[in-house]
């Protein structure tokens, strides 16, 4: 054995430092140990059972009392007990020593090892150590690529005189401790910032789409393989019965980006609300953008349809465009995109228009779904085209979308695709509909889509349309009381006109007071025939108007 | 969704009540309450501008009639703003109320009237309502 004390480690009470040298032969339990601990099961591990085993390992193989690893916390410059066994009290407490004091902390400040003949006599900064009343120790730093990431010592509560051999095994288990440590802690602080990034993500996307009569709308996302990233979508009602479809994609990863995207995708929701238009919505949030204290950039398309007519108005910031698919084609939107929100000062955004027929859909998705090393993007996009082409429903497609243009191993990129049907409109409307009040507006939104379809006139659609609400108006308000009730709309056409037949199925209620039977006055005035068919059963209105323009 | 919206703002001792979107069952009651609301007692007169409205009927009408019977109560005039060419006026049109209740055709004819009044009493008179 031979004990060192070198001129250039300054000594301190009772510690000695330790210089390995080569032994000619190790014994045989020794070259057991040392496969113990390079034992490559030990790498499958998470990072609590990997040091769990490796101390119980180190402590076997060294049949020494106690063993602790601390980590370096370069925050604080501190040494902090992670995990130990015989010694678990140092765990519990969170002992903490500052690197350079006591005898871990010079271990890592020195990097090298130390041994401690006697305890009671040596300059020891841990009580622990005292309290459990250990005689000896010796210590190693756990360095990796030149950086310390800790220590790692063991203790006996007799006194011993650790040696060379001890050193050596000791060495082996910091050798093997310190790469799996960092890996591990690396990978865990990776995946919970990506843990927490993926319930952020997924809290700020909308919880569930709308589906009016006439409109279908379906979305995806799908975060990377190693983290998310800044894409999001959103679909809303507006006033008037339209709708607001947005995407937007961040310029980053992470929590940061996931957040980001959040207060976008708020904030192009609020000003859209304010009925500001496509383009202006998207200057709207550029400002936002731009007022931010750091730096942000995203790209972002938005477009409102109109149901009962199909048209859009759409505009995009930097966004790549979207695509309209039908049962038999399909076409990329001529949107030249303005530059990126948070791009330059009062940048200005153009507006488009375009008109989705009936049975179209319009398609937006971020670039994670079509950008792909080595193909030019207008390829991955005619790609994307064949693909949706025919789908018969939105989810149809989103679903082609991603079984066909997301690789199935690593993501690389996060991926949002949203989209939205002006669907087919069928000569007859048969609608069974809840009793609730709020169904009333999606009722006026399907009957101008359906009358506009028949030939209707803007001033016939509007008489109508309200007198078919008030009809159902009747049907919510005399529906079973309190249990969930329905109704039923029925339109068809003929060459004459058009007939509607609200039926409840309640009893016909008489009016009450003038106020109440203005529903009917208002049903006569605009209708040219109308009968109420009371049962007791229920109630129906039958209602026809001429159509003759 | 927001089917509608008002905007209220205040014109010495009138306010105005401005209604866009839609009116109907499912928002009439809770609108009528927010009118009568930000209607203080020390007001003289209401006008309600409907001219932005895209949608109204019979809920929206008993609202009218509603809101009109609680101002009279508190000795307050209600004026609708409802230009002839609007969806609420068809909507009064088809129900038959359209000479039952006060109208002006803009707004600014309808303060004009108030401005007058307000002139000409200091004080209110329930009775002129």
């Amino acid at each position: 054995v031979t004990l060192e004390n070198p001129h250039h480690h300054a000594p301190r009470a009772g510690q000695t430092v330790l210089t390995p040298v080569a032994t000619a032969l190790a014994p045989a339990h020794q070259v057991e140990a040392f496969a113990r601990l390079s034992d490559p099961a030990l790498s499958e591990l998470g990072l609590e059972e990997f040091l769990d085993e490796l101390l119980l390992r180190v402590r076997e193989a060294l049949t020494v009392d106690t063993v602790a690893i601390l980590l370096h916390d370069p925050g604080s410059h501190e040494l902090v007990a992670r995990a130990a066994k015989g010694i678990e009290e140092e765990v519990e407490r969170g002992v903490r020593i500052p690197v350079g004091q006591g005898f871990a902390g010079r271990i890592a400040a020195e990097r090298v090892a130390v041994f401690v003949a006697d305890v009671d006599h040596a300059d020891i900064l841990n009580p622990i150590l005292r309290e459990k009343g250990i005689q000896s120790l010796l210590g190693v730093p756990l360095v990796v690529e030149g950086a310390l990431i800790g220590v790692l010592h063991v203790g006996s509560l007799v006194p011993r005189d650790f040696g060379q051999r001890d050193l050596a095994v000791l060495q082996v288990a910091a050798a093997r401790a310190a790469p799996g440590i960092e890996r591990a802690r690396l990978f865990s602080e990776l995946e919970r910032e990506h843990r927490v990034a993926m319930v952020l993500q997924r809290s700020l996307l909308p919880k569930r789409l709308i589906d009016v009569i006439g409109v279908t709308t379906a979305a995806r996302y799908l975060p990377a393989s190693d983290e998310v990233g800044g894409d999001w979508y959103d679909v809303f009602e507006l006033a008037r019965g339209r709708l607001g479809v947005a995407i937007g994609d961040v310029v980053g990863h992470g929590v940061r980006a996931a957040a980001l995207m959040g207060q976008l995708r708020t904030a192009l929701h609020a000003y859209a609300m304010e009925d500001y238009g496509p383009a202006r919505t998207l200057e709207l949030v550029d400002r936002f953008v731009q007022a931010m204290p750091d730096y942000a950039m995203a790209t972002a398309a938005y477009a409102v349809l109109e149901p009962d007519t199909g048209e859009v108005q759409i505009a995009s910031a930097g966004h790549l465009p979207p695509v309209v698919v039908s049962r038999d084609g399909g076409r990329v939107v001529d949107v030249t995109p303005s530059a990126p929100l948070g791009a330059f000062s009062y940048g200005r955004v153009r507006e488009h228009q375009l008109t989705l027929a009936p049975g179209e859909t319009l398609v937006f998705y971020t670039d994670g779904l079509v950008e792909r090393p080595g193909t030019p993007l207008n390829e991955s996009i005619e790609e994307l085209l064949a693909v949706l082409k025919g789908a018969t429903s939105v989810d149809e497609l989103c679903r082609r979308a991603v079984d066909t243009m997301v690789p199935a191993e690593r993501l690389r990129d996060d991926v949002a695709i949203v989209a939205i049907q002006n669907a087919e409109i069928d000569d007859v409307l048969d609608l069974r509909l809840p009793a609730d009040p709020k169904i009333l507006a999606e009722i006026r939104l399907a009957l101008r889509r359906w009358l506009r379809h028949q030939g209707a006139s803007d001033s016939q659609t509007m008489e109508i349309t309200l007198a078919v609400s008030e009809a159902c108006t009747n049907a919510i308000e005399h529906a079973y009381s309190p249990a969930p009730a329905e109704f039923t709309l029925h339109a068809s056409a003929d060459a004459g006109g058009v007939t509607f037949i609200v039926a409840d199925v309640g009893r016909w209620r008489v009016p009450r007071g003038t106020d109440r039977g203005r529903g009917l006055t208002i049903i006569r005035a605009a209708m040219d025939d109308v009968h109420v068919n009371s049962s007791e059963t229920g109630t129906e209105i039958v209602m026809h108007r001429k159509l003759t323009s | 969704v927001k089917l509608a919206d008002v905007q209220f703002s205040d014109r010495e001792r009138v306010v105005i009540a401005r209604l866009s979107g839609e009116i109907d069952l499912s928002n009439a009651e809770s609108i009528e309450n927010a009118i009568a609301e930000a209607t203080p007692n020390h007001a003289l007169a209401l006008i309600l501008d409907v001219s932005a409205l895209d949608y109204l009927d019979s809920a929206g009408i008993h609202l009218i009639y509603k809101l009109r019977e609680k101002l009279r109560a508190r000795g307050q005039a209600l004026r609708l703003v409802i230009p002839a060419d609007s969806p609420a006026n068809d909507a009064l049109r088809l129900a038959g109320v359209s000479r039952n209740i006060d109208t002006a055709d803009s707004l600014d004819a309808a303060l004009a009237e108030f401005s007058d009044e307000q002139r000409a009493a200091e004080v209110p008179d329930p009775g002129s309502v």
